[in-house]
Protein backbone atom coordinates (compact mmCIF):
# COMPACT_ATOMS: atom_id res chain seq x y z
CA UNK A 1 0.00 0.00 0.00
CA UNK A 2 2.85 2.44 1.38
CA UNK A 3 4.69 1.63 -2.43
CA UNK A 4 1.35 2.76 -4.44
CA UNK A 5 0.94 5.74 -2.46
CA UNK A 6 4.63 6.65 -2.68
CA UNK A 7 4.64 5.57 -6.43
CA UNK A 8 1.53 8.50 -6.87
CA UNK A 9 2.85 10.64 -4.56
CA UNK A 10 6.13 11.08 -6.87
CA UNK A 11 4.31 10.62 -10.10
CA UNK A 12 0.92 11.77 -10.30
CA UNK A 13 1.86 15.18 -11.60
CA UNK A 14 3.60 13.22 -14.66
CA UNK A 15 0.82 11.44 -15.17
CA UNK A 16 -1.67 15.01 -15.00
CA UNK A 17 0.62 16.41 -17.01
CA UNK A 18 1.00 13.62 -19.64
CA UNK A 19 -2.73 13.19 -20.10
CA UNK A 20 -3.09 17.17 -20.46
CA UNK A 21 -0.74 17.32 -22.78
CA UNK A 22 -1.79 14.02 -24.88
CA UNK A 23 -5.43 15.41 -24.76
CA UNK A 24 -3.99 18.92 -26.33
CA UNK A 25 -1.81 17.41 -29.10
CA UNK A 26 -5.13 15.09 -29.61
CA UNK A 27 -7.10 18.20 -30.02
CA UNK A 28 -4.64 19.98 -32.16
CA UNK A 29 -4.40 17.17 -34.31
CA UNK A 30 -7.93 16.52 -34.77
CA UNK A 31 -8.61 20.26 -35.65
CA UNK A 32 -5.98 20.53 -38.31
CA UNK A 33 -5.69 16.72 -40.20
CA UNK A 34 -7.86 17.77 -42.29
CA UNK A 35 -6.26 20.61 -43.90
CA UNK A 36 -2.91 18.98 -43.83
CA UNK A 37 -4.51 15.83 -45.48
CA UNK A 38 -5.86 18.00 -48.33
CA UNK A 39 -2.33 20.18 -48.40
CA UNK A 40 -1.12 16.34 -48.97
CA UNK A 41 -4.29 16.08 -51.93
CA UNK A 42 -3.47 19.48 -53.53
CA UNK A 43 -0.08 18.88 -53.97
CA UNK A 44 -0.25 15.42 -56.06
CA UNK A 45 -2.64 17.04 -57.82
CA UNK A 46 -0.87 19.76 -58.88
CA UNK A 47 1.93 17.78 -59.64
CA UNK A 48 0.12 15.35 -61.23
CA UNK A 49 -1.69 17.76 -63.29
CA UNK A 50 1.54 19.46 -64.66
CA UNK A 51 2.56 15.96 -65.84
CA UNK A 52 -0.55 15.16 -67.57
CA UNK A 53 -1.56 18.61 -68.92
CA UNK A 54 -5.09 16.98 -71.05
CA UNK A 55 -6.27 16.46 -67.81
CA UNK A 56 -8.66 18.20 -65.64
CA UNK A 57 -9.84 15.96 -63.10
CA UNK A 58 -8.35 13.09 -61.43
CA UNK A 59 -9.79 9.73 -60.21
CA UNK A 60 -8.14 6.52 -58.55
CA UNK A 61 -7.78 3.82 -61.03
CA UNK A 62 -6.08 1.55 -58.99
CA UNK A 63 -5.96 1.25 -54.98
CA UNK A 64 -2.71 -0.26 -53.17
CA UNK A 65 -1.04 -1.60 -56.18
CA UNK A 66 1.84 -4.25 -54.51
CA UNK A 67 5.02 -3.24 -56.16
CA UNK A 68 7.99 -5.85 -55.04
CA UNK A 69 10.94 -3.60 -53.83
CA UNK A 70 14.27 -3.93 -52.76
CA UNK A 71 15.13 -6.75 -50.42
CA UNK A 72 11.50 -8.30 -51.36
CA UNK A 73 10.06 -5.51 -49.74
CA UNK A 74 6.40 -4.74 -50.73
CA UNK A 75 5.50 -0.84 -51.45
CA UNK A 76 1.51 0.10 -52.17
CA UNK A 77 0.75 2.67 -53.95
CA UNK A 78 -2.44 3.57 -56.18
CA UNK A 79 -2.39 4.98 -59.51
CA UNK A 80 -4.65 7.47 -60.75
CA UNK A 81 -6.38 8.21 -64.24
CA UNK A 82 -6.35 11.50 -65.88
CA UNK A 83 -9.57 12.75 -67.06
CA UNK A 84 -10.22 15.38 -69.76
CA UNK A 85 -13.77 17.36 -69.94
CA UNK A 86 -15.12 14.37 -72.39
CA UNK A 87 -13.83 11.95 -69.15
CA UNK A 88 -12.03 10.06 -71.55
CA UNK A 89 -8.83 9.39 -70.07
CA UNK A 90 -5.53 11.20 -70.90
CA UNK A 91 -2.98 9.11 -69.10
CA UNK A 92 -2.26 7.52 -65.56
CA UNK A 93 0.21 8.58 -62.46
CA UNK A 94 1.32 7.08 -59.79
CA UNK A 95 3.26 7.93 -56.08
CA UNK A 96 6.80 6.12 -56.26
CA UNK A 97 9.49 6.33 -53.85
CA UNK A 98 12.99 5.34 -53.35
CA UNK A 99 15.99 5.81 -51.95
CA UNK A 100 18.38 8.80 -52.76
CA UNK A 101 21.74 9.55 -52.02
CA UNK A 102 20.66 11.35 -48.30
CA UNK A 103 17.07 10.15 -47.77
CA UNK A 104 14.10 8.83 -49.91
CA UNK A 105 12.98 10.33 -52.69
CA UNK A 106 9.50 10.82 -53.56
CA UNK A 107 8.45 11.21 -57.29
CA UNK A 108 4.57 11.37 -58.87
CA UNK A 109 5.28 9.55 -62.23
CA UNK A 110 2.94 9.83 -65.21
CA UNK A 111 2.39 7.78 -68.26
CA UNK A 112 0.53 8.32 -71.46
CA UNK A 113 -3.58 6.90 -71.64
CA UNK A 114 -1.92 3.80 -73.26
CA UNK A 115 1.27 3.37 -70.94
CA UNK A 116 3.31 3.44 -73.74
CA UNK A 117 5.50 6.33 -73.23
CA UNK A 118 6.65 8.67 -69.60
CA UNK A 119 4.51 11.88 -69.67
CA UNK A 120 7.53 13.09 -66.63
CA UNK A 121 8.13 12.89 -63.43
CA UNK A 122 7.80 15.55 -60.21
CA UNK A 123 9.06 15.70 -57.10
CA UNK A 124 6.83 15.33 -54.05
CA UNK A 125 9.88 15.18 -51.64
CA UNK A 126 13.49 15.18 -51.14
CA UNK A 127 16.60 16.10 -49.15
CA UNK A 128 19.35 15.45 -51.93
CA UNK A 129 22.36 17.76 -51.80
CA UNK A 130 21.96 21.78 -52.43
CA UNK A 131 23.18 22.27 -55.60
CA UNK A 132 23.73 18.74 -56.91
CA UNK A 133 21.62 15.97 -56.06
CA UNK A 134 18.73 18.95 -55.53
CA UNK A 135 18.78 19.39 -59.46
CA UNK A 136 16.42 16.51 -59.75
CA UNK A 137 13.56 19.00 -59.68
CA UNK A 138 15.00 21.09 -62.52
CA UNK A 139 13.55 21.06 -65.63
CA UNK A 140 16.72 20.26 -67.43
CA UNK A 141 16.76 16.66 -65.45
CA UNK A 142 13.10 15.85 -65.83
CA UNK A 143 12.65 17.06 -69.40
CA UNK A 144 14.55 13.92 -70.57
CA UNK A 145 12.06 11.32 -69.11
CA UNK A 146 9.10 12.96 -71.34
CA UNK A 147 8.09 10.80 -73.90
CA UNK A 148 10.78 8.21 -73.35
CA UNK A 149 9.43 4.15 -74.00
CA UNK A 150 7.80 3.42 -70.97
CA UNK A 151 9.72 0.37 -69.79
CA UNK A 152 13.08 0.02 -68.22
CA UNK A 153 15.59 3.34 -68.68
CA UNK A 154 19.15 3.33 -67.55
CA UNK A 155 21.61 6.12 -66.61
CA UNK A 156 24.71 7.39 -68.73
CA UNK A 157 27.33 9.42 -67.41
CA UNK A 158 27.78 10.85 -70.78
CA UNK A 159 25.32 12.45 -73.81
CA UNK A 160 23.01 14.69 -74.86
CA UNK A 161 20.26 15.64 -72.07
CA UNK A 162 18.17 16.94 -75.79
CA UNK A 163 17.97 13.57 -76.69
CA UNK A 164 15.01 11.36 -75.98
CA UNK A 165 16.02 7.78 -75.74
CA UNK A 166 15.85 5.36 -72.90
CA UNK A 167 19.83 6.97 -72.10
CA UNK A 168 18.68 9.82 -69.22
CA UNK A 169 22.03 11.79 -68.76
CA UNK A 170 23.45 11.94 -64.92
CA UNK A 171 22.98 15.66 -63.42
CA UNK A 172 26.82 16.78 -63.37
CA UNK A 173 27.92 16.16 -59.76
CA UNK A 174 24.52 14.29 -58.69
CA UNK A 175 25.35 11.25 -60.39
CA UNK A 176 23.71 9.42 -57.06
CA UNK A 177 20.55 11.42 -57.18
CA UNK A 178 20.34 10.21 -60.40
CA UNK A 179 20.52 7.00 -60.75
CA UNK A 180 17.92 7.00 -57.38
CA UNK A 181 15.02 8.55 -59.91
CA UNK A 182 15.86 6.14 -62.69
CA UNK A 183 15.95 3.20 -60.62
CA UNK A 184 12.31 4.19 -59.09
CA UNK A 185 11.00 4.46 -62.55
CA UNK A 186 12.74 1.00 -63.22
CA UNK A 187 11.33 -0.32 -60.28
CA UNK A 188 7.44 0.63 -60.96
CA UNK A 189 7.26 0.60 -64.31
CA UNK A 190 6.43 -2.81 -65.57
CA UNK A 191 4.66 -3.84 -62.25
CA UNK A 192 2.28 -0.92 -62.98
CA UNK A 193 1.88 -1.49 -66.89
CA UNK A 194 1.10 -5.07 -65.70
CA UNK A 195 -1.46 -3.76 -63.01
CA UNK A 196 -2.69 -1.68 -65.78
CA UNK A 197 -3.14 -4.55 -68.20
CA UNK A 198 -4.33 -7.13 -65.49
CA UNK A 199 -7.51 -4.55 -64.94
CA UNK A 200 -7.77 -4.10 -68.76
CA UNK A 201 -7.15 -0.28 -68.35
CA UNK A 202 -5.09 -0.73 -70.86
CA UNK A 203 -4.84 -3.70 -73.54
CA UNK A 204 -2.05 -6.52 -73.29
CA UNK A 205 0.75 -5.85 -75.89
CA UNK A 206 0.46 -2.07 -75.36
CA UNK B 1 12.02 52.07 -6.98
CA UNK B 2 11.15 48.40 -6.42
CA UNK B 3 9.13 48.46 -9.52
CA UNK B 4 11.77 50.23 -11.39
CA UNK B 5 14.84 47.65 -10.37
CA UNK B 6 12.10 44.67 -11.65
CA UNK B 7 11.81 46.61 -14.53
CA UNK B 8 15.95 46.97 -15.62
CA UNK B 9 15.96 43.41 -14.26
CA UNK B 10 13.76 42.09 -16.57
CA UNK B 11 15.43 44.12 -19.44
CA UNK B 12 18.94 42.58 -18.45
CA UNK B 13 17.24 38.97 -18.65
CA UNK B 14 15.94 39.87 -21.88
CA UNK B 15 19.18 41.54 -23.31
CA UNK B 16 21.05 38.67 -21.92
CA UNK B 17 19.71 36.43 -24.63
CA UNK B 18 20.31 38.45 -27.46
CA UNK B 19 23.98 39.40 -26.71
CA UNK B 20 25.60 38.44 -23.66
CA UNK B 21 24.54 34.72 -23.42
CA UNK B 22 23.24 34.41 -27.26
CA UNK B 23 22.57 31.04 -27.23
CA UNK B 24 24.93 30.54 -30.39
CA UNK B 25 27.64 32.87 -30.58
CA UNK B 26 27.82 32.84 -26.79
CA UNK B 27 26.69 29.34 -25.82
CA UNK B 28 27.13 27.31 -28.50
CA UNK B 29 23.65 25.57 -28.27
CA UNK B 30 21.41 24.50 -30.79
CA UNK B 31 24.19 23.72 -33.12
CA UNK B 32 21.97 21.03 -35.11
CA UNK B 33 19.49 23.51 -36.57
CA UNK B 34 22.19 26.70 -37.11
CA UNK B 35 24.01 24.22 -39.09
CA UNK B 36 21.03 22.59 -41.05
CA UNK B 37 18.68 25.02 -41.76
CA UNK B 38 20.73 28.29 -42.62
CA UNK B 39 21.07 27.66 -46.25
CA UNK B 40 18.41 30.08 -47.19
CA UNK B 41 16.99 32.86 -44.68
CA UNK B 42 13.01 32.07 -45.07
CA UNK B 43 13.70 28.68 -43.66
CA UNK B 44 15.76 29.55 -40.92
CA UNK B 45 13.46 32.58 -39.79
CA UNK B 46 11.11 29.66 -39.72
CA UNK B 47 12.70 27.54 -37.50
CA UNK B 48 13.97 30.72 -35.46
CA UNK B 49 9.58 31.42 -35.42
CA UNK B 50 8.99 28.09 -34.43
CA UNK B 51 11.92 27.98 -31.68
CA UNK B 52 10.84 30.96 -30.27
CA UNK B 53 6.95 29.79 -29.61
CA UNK B 54 8.03 26.56 -28.00
CA UNK B 55 10.47 28.04 -25.75
CA UNK B 56 7.78 30.82 -24.79
CA UNK B 57 5.39 27.79 -24.35
CA UNK B 58 7.81 25.49 -22.20
CA UNK B 59 8.88 28.42 -20.18
CA UNK B 60 5.17 29.25 -19.19
CA UNK B 61 4.66 25.27 -18.30
CA UNK B 62 7.86 24.57 -16.37
CA UNK B 63 7.77 27.63 -14.35
CA UNK B 64 3.98 27.49 -13.32
CA UNK B 65 5.24 23.85 -12.24
CA UNK B 66 8.40 24.91 -10.87
CA UNK B 67 7.32 24.19 -7.29
CA UNK B 68 5.46 21.22 -7.67
CA UNK B 69 8.86 19.57 -9.61
CA UNK B 70 10.29 16.38 -8.26
CA UNK B 71 14.58 17.23 -8.80
CA UNK B 72 14.90 13.28 -10.08
CA UNK B 73 11.62 13.49 -12.36
CA UNK B 74 12.02 16.98 -13.63
CA UNK B 75 14.23 16.38 -17.04
CA UNK B 76 11.15 14.14 -18.48
CA UNK B 77 8.77 16.46 -17.21
CA UNK B 78 10.93 19.25 -19.26
CA UNK B 79 10.48 16.57 -22.59
CA UNK B 80 7.46 16.06 -22.28
CA UNK B 81 6.49 19.69 -22.34
CA UNK B 82 9.05 20.14 -24.99
CA UNK B 83 7.50 17.72 -26.91
CA UNK B 84 4.40 18.70 -26.59
CA UNK B 85 4.68 21.85 -28.32
CA UNK B 86 6.75 20.75 -30.99
CA UNK B 87 4.63 18.58 -32.13
CA UNK B 88 2.07 21.27 -31.76
CA UNK B 89 4.23 23.88 -33.89
CA UNK B 90 4.75 21.03 -36.27
CA UNK B 91 1.30 20.49 -36.65
CA UNK B 92 0.60 24.06 -37.51
CA UNK B 93 3.41 24.49 -39.96
CA UNK B 94 2.24 21.34 -42.12
CA UNK B 95 -1.48 22.75 -42.07
CA UNK B 96 -0.38 26.52 -42.95
CA UNK B 97 3.11 26.29 -44.61
CA UNK B 98 3.39 23.00 -45.72
CA UNK B 99 6.26 23.99 -48.33
CA UNK B 100 8.35 25.33 -45.60
CA UNK B 101 7.30 22.37 -43.52
CA UNK B 102 8.76 20.79 -46.29
CA UNK B 103 12.04 22.26 -46.62
CA UNK B 104 12.43 22.09 -43.01
CA UNK B 105 12.05 18.13 -43.01
CA UNK B 106 13.07 16.94 -40.17
CA UNK B 107 14.29 19.80 -38.27
CA UNK B 108 11.40 20.66 -36.50
CA UNK B 109 10.16 17.57 -35.10
CA UNK B 110 14.51 17.79 -33.51
CA UNK B 111 13.34 20.49 -31.78
CA UNK B 112 12.22 18.94 -28.70
CA UNK B 113 16.39 17.77 -28.59
CA UNK B 114 17.55 21.50 -29.16
CA UNK B 115 19.60 22.29 -25.37
CA UNK B 116 18.31 25.67 -25.58
CA UNK B 117 14.74 25.14 -24.72
CA UNK B 118 15.94 22.09 -22.29
CA UNK B 119 18.45 24.74 -20.82
CA UNK B 120 16.33 27.58 -20.56
CA UNK B 121 13.96 25.27 -18.64
CA UNK B 122 16.31 24.19 -16.41
CA UNK B 123 18.53 27.25 -15.75
CA UNK B 124 15.81 29.70 -15.98
CA UNK B 125 11.52 28.81 -16.23
CA UNK B 126 12.65 26.16 -13.47
CA UNK B 127 13.80 28.65 -10.33
CA UNK B 128 12.24 32.22 -11.36
CA UNK B 129 8.46 33.45 -12.15
CA UNK B 130 6.19 33.52 -14.97
CA UNK B 131 6.91 36.86 -16.51
CA UNK B 132 10.87 36.70 -15.90
CA UNK B 133 10.36 33.24 -17.49
CA UNK B 134 8.68 35.21 -20.61
CA UNK B 135 10.96 37.74 -20.67
CA UNK B 136 13.93 34.96 -20.83
CA UNK B 137 12.12 32.89 -23.34
CA UNK B 138 11.65 36.22 -26.29
CA UNK B 139 15.17 37.10 -25.49
CA UNK B 140 16.64 34.02 -25.64
CA UNK B 141 14.01 33.02 -29.07
CA UNK B 142 15.21 36.47 -30.57
CA UNK B 143 18.47 35.71 -30.30
CA UNK B 144 18.54 32.85 -31.44
CA UNK B 145 16.45 33.63 -34.41
CA UNK B 146 18.63 36.58 -35.19
CA UNK B 147 21.99 34.71 -35.28
CA UNK B 148 19.80 31.61 -37.59
CA UNK B 149 19.02 35.09 -39.87
CA UNK B 150 22.46 36.39 -39.74
CA UNK B 151 23.92 33.24 -41.03
CA UNK B 152 21.54 32.13 -43.46
CA UNK B 153 21.93 35.78 -44.98
CA UNK B 154 25.76 35.16 -45.77
CA UNK B 155 25.10 31.89 -46.55
CA UNK B 156 22.21 32.72 -48.81
CA UNK B 157 24.38 35.98 -50.66
CA UNK B 158 27.19 34.12 -51.45
CA UNK B 159 25.58 30.16 -52.25
CA UNK B 160 22.85 31.89 -54.58
CA UNK B 161 23.23 35.25 -54.66
CA UNK B 162 19.89 35.74 -53.48
CA UNK B 163 18.09 37.20 -50.67
CA UNK B 164 14.80 35.97 -49.67
CA UNK B 165 14.86 34.46 -52.92
CA UNK B 166 15.18 37.98 -54.37
CA UNK B 167 18.54 38.20 -56.46
CA UNK B 168 20.70 40.98 -55.49
CA UNK B 169 24.06 39.39 -56.92
CA UNK B 170 25.09 41.22 -60.42
CA UNK B 171 24.55 38.86 -63.47
CA UNK B 172 28.65 38.15 -63.45
CA UNK B 173 28.58 36.78 -60.16
CA UNK B 174 29.13 32.98 -59.69
CA UNK B 175 27.38 31.46 -56.60
CA UNK B 176 29.25 29.64 -54.54
CA UNK B 177 27.67 26.52 -54.10
CA UNK B 178 29.87 25.41 -51.02
CA UNK B 179 28.25 27.84 -49.00
CA UNK B 180 24.90 25.99 -49.65
CA UNK B 181 26.45 22.91 -48.14
CA UNK B 182 27.21 21.73 -45.05
CA UNK B 183 30.65 23.02 -45.27
CA UNK B 184 29.68 26.30 -45.78
CA UNK B 185 27.68 26.17 -42.89
CA UNK B 186 30.88 25.28 -40.79
CA UNK B 187 32.75 27.79 -42.54
CA UNK B 188 30.21 31.03 -41.72
CA UNK B 189 29.66 29.90 -38.50
CA UNK B 190 33.69 29.39 -37.98
CA UNK B 191 34.10 32.98 -39.21
CA UNK B 192 31.16 34.79 -37.20
CA UNK B 193 32.21 33.26 -33.68
CA UNK B 194 35.59 34.48 -34.35
CA UNK B 195 34.30 38.10 -34.97
CA UNK B 196 31.91 37.87 -32.21
CA UNK B 197 34.82 36.87 -30.02
CA UNK B 198 36.76 39.45 -31.37
CA UNK B 199 34.07 42.10 -30.78
CA UNK B 200 33.64 41.21 -26.85
CA UNK B 201 37.29 40.85 -26.49
CA UNK B 202 37.60 44.62 -27.96
CA UNK B 203 34.47 46.08 -25.85
CA UNK B 204 35.97 44.36 -22.69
Amino acid sequence: MNKIKNFFEQSWLLIVAAFCFGLLVAITNSALSERIEQNEREKLYSRMRALITDANNFEKALEQVPIPGKKGKIINTDIYKGLDDANNVTGYAFVAVGSGFADKIKIVIAVDDKCEKFLGFKVLSSNETPGFGSKIIEDNFGNQFKNVLAGKINLSKVGDPQVIDSRIVAITGATVSSQAVVNIFNTYIEEIKEQLQTKEFIKNGS
Amino acid sequence: MAAKTSDISLAKTFITGLWEENPVFRLLLGMCPTLAVTAAVKPAFTMGCCVIFVLICSNIVVSLMRNLLKPHLRILMFTLTIATFVTIADLFLKAFNPIMSDTLGPYVPLIIVNCIIIGRAETCASKNNLIVSIVDAIGMGIGFTMTLCVLASVRELLGTGKIFEIAVMPKAFVPWVAMSLPVGAFITLGLLLGLVNQITKTSD
